[in-house]
């Protein structure tokens, strides 16, 4: 589990991970395998209906430094992303309800490509610590360049009925130096 | 003024025929021509004073980042005495970059190739197996150090510039150092960087960028519709959008140096915060109902102690809120409006860092007073992110635009098309206005970024 996870805000205490194939893991791997469709699709207003109103959403900035300093390489100070769940849905409304979201209009191909999905059980019943790589492939225009966008979320899941709401994402990115303009697509 | 020096580009084009004085127009070929860019390097960033940081970001001795002037990459460090170096990163011997890393501490900055080692200042102590003197007798050690850059700190903001002779970082500010004093030295322990700037690369040539820093407030009409819509300037309950226009009417700074600076009227926005008329009130009443941009009204005693009495009235009517410092530097002092009704101040400093014709790095820095609450900076920064830099709901609109500009003026004919600055304020200074510069009043017009224009001309055709 990464550092950041541990250091977060009301972050509850990691347990054990959960093996691949079990109930729950399955489960999981199916939550984001729909939340990457939604997102790949722009159903933008169904993603928000996953996320938990006590959400805190962040990307933190990476800088390049030596072997011996890599815990400083993820900034958390300023960040690419510093969200919360009201700051999302503002986010959400300005691409679906507006006419001017330019920086998505006309939106962008994507494909959010998840894999290396670990599971890890918390000290609350109903709240698992989900570790995932993603590699997000993004197109725009007619440009013949694909921006790529990797890294590693560290996401907080709840139990909402059948399925889960998302509590908490971080996504440490890979890049110290972006190689799309914005990041006018969630992660 | 410089002497005009003639300059022939390799297809016969006269450099100086770029900028088309008598119609206000630019040839487009000047957003992705490399051999134009290739001139810039030296005309424009080896010349100019350029934005690489604050100098919060390194506190201590021995701290130091790696920035760009230019095309150049430079450590920026904190030498034993306290003072701030700017020295080039490429190593003396054989040229090997000497750091490759974003930040650190160190007090010997050592070439990994072949172990030369240099100060924080850039001098050069020594090479490896010191009897062998690897670095040969032929040039002092004196002369072996990093080269270094002129700096200068303005409110703790870290400029340097390569013109070791060239005009102070005063003179080079102008008459626009009136206007940027009540931004960047208003309190007495001034600003910090939040943290580190967000860096990322937008696939458009450093001038698209540039030219709207040098204060186009049109494009927000337009391009930044979204506000009126649902962001910060929608009028909640009348279901309609918001006209943005209102915030199109102010007063615009620039000067000959090619700095801008758009001031915006607040009578609007004191009215709606106080319930009262601004014209009926002090300077004092109308600070203390909205404090300048990351001010709280404790420190508003601070103001008094470093600016006039006319610099303070322009902070309480039309302050500066955006525009920039030219080359390459964007500033933003921005009151923006809460969904409580309340308002909360932004500030940030972006540099466009060319990294070639066509390819451009956003660096963006958020700021805010030393002085000011905890708790103040964090929705501060929490705010700015959501609205300005990589994922800012702002400006991601800004940096999908550049990308089609340039890409238009590689166009063969495309490149001949013009970029136009032909709505001309025909209104000056309003009554009583105490600043210098040159001043207009009135709508947003593209003045400001012609006399950007005007002295990349001038710096593009100065006899070297
Ligand atoms: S290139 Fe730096 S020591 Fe040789
Ligand atoms: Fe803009």
């Amino acid at each position: 589990m990464s550092a950041a996870q541990q250091v977060a805000e009301n972050a509850p205490v990691i347990g054990n991970p959960i093996p691949v194939g079990a109930e729950v893991y399955n489960r999981v791997v199916g939550f984001l395998y729909q939340e990457a469709t939604l997102l790949d699709t722009i159903r933008l207003k169904e993603w928000g209906a996953t996320l938990a109103p006590d959400l805190v959403y962040t990307v933190p900035l990476r800088q390049t430094r030596p072997m011996s300093q890599q815990a400083q390489s993820v900034i958390r100070t300023v960040q690419h992303y510093h969200d919360n769940y009201r700051s999302i849905m503002g986010r959400i409304m300005r691409l679906t309800e507006t006419r001017s979201a330019w920086a998505e209009d006309p939106p962008s191909r994507t494909r959010r490509m998840v894999s290396n999905v670990q599971v890890f059980a918390t000290d609350r019943p109903d709240e698992f610590a989900v570790v995932s790589y993603l590699l997000l492939t993004r197109s725009r225009f007619d440009f013949p360049d694909m921006d790529v966008i990797s890294g590693e979320r560290n996401d907080l899941l709840r139990v909402d009925g059948e399925g889960f709401k998302l509590v908490r994402r971080e996504v440490i990115l890979d890049q110290a130096v972006l190689g799309t303009p914005n990041l006018a697509i969630f992660l | 003024m410089l002497t005009k020096a003639s300059y022939t580009l390799a297809d016969g084009t006269p450099l100086s025929d770029l900028v088309r004085v008598p119609t206000r127009e630019v040839q487009m070929r000047a957003l992705s021509d490399p051999e134009i860019y290739q001139l810039e390097m030296d005309r424009v960033f080896g010349k100019t004073w350029l934005l690489l940081g604050h100098e919060s970001e390194v506190p201590n001795s021995g701290d130091f980042v790696v920035r760009d002037m230019g095309s150049d990459s430079v450590i920026v460090a904190r030498a034993k005495d306290g003072n701030i170096h700017v020295s080039l990163n490429v190593c003396p011997h054989r040229g090997m970059r000497i750091s490759t890393v974003d930040a650190g501490n160190t007090q010997i900055h050592k070439c990994i190739y072949h172990g030369w080692a240099f100060k924080p200042s850039g001098e050069f102590i020594g090479a490896p197996v010191e009897k062998e003197c690897m670095h040969g007798k032929m040039m002092p050690k004196e002369e072996l150090g990093l080269p270094q850059a002129r700096v200068t700190l303005y409110g703790g903001i870290i400029f340097a510039t390569w013109d070791l002779e060239g005009p102070s970082f005063e003179e080079f500010l102008g008459d626009a150092k009136w206007y940027f004093d009540t931004l960047f030295e208003r309190s007495d322990k001034g600003l910090e960087v939040l943290g580190p700037p967000q860096r990322f690369i937008v696939r458009a040539n450093w001038k698209a960028a540039g030219e709207q820093s040098a204060a186009d407030g049109y494009h927000t009409l337009t391009l930044h519709r979204w506000l009126g819509e649902v962001g910060n300037y929608s009028k909640s309950g009348d279901g309609g959008s918001a006209d943005l226009s209102p915030e199109m009417y102010g007063v615009e700074v620039s000067s000959p140096h090619g700095h801008a600076l758009r001031c915006i009227d607040l009578g609007r926005k004191i009215k709606k915060l106080s319930g009262l008329d601004p014209a009926e009130l002090t300077v004092d009443q109308k600070l203390e109902a909205l404090p300048p941009p990351g001010m709280t009204r404790e420190m508003l005693p601070q103001l008094r102690k470093h600016l006039s009495e006319e610099q303070l009235e322009v902070m309480v009517s039309m302050p500066p809120q955006v525009g920039g410092i030219f080359p390459n530097v964007l500033f933003a002092f921005v009151y923006i409006p809460q969904a409580d009704g309340s308002v909360l101040g932004l500030t940030l400093l972006h540099a466009y860092v060319p990294k070639g014709p066509d390819q451009l790095e956003f660096v963006n820095w958020v700021l805010a007073e030393k002085d000011a609450p905890q708790e103040l900076k964090d929705r501060m920064l929490m705010q700015s992110i959501q609205l300005f830099g990589t994922s800012g709901m702002v400006e991601q609109d800004d940096s999908d635009t550049w990308p089609h500009m340039t890409l238009a003026a590689k166009g063969a004919r495309g490149r001949r098309s013009t970029l136009k600055y032909q709505a001309v304020y025909e209104t000056g200074a309003p009554a009583g206005w105490p600043g210098p510069g040159i001043v207009n009043e009135g709508f947003t017009k593209d003045d400001t970024q012609w006399h950007w224009w005007l002295y990349w001309n001038e710096l593009m055709n100065a006899k070297a």
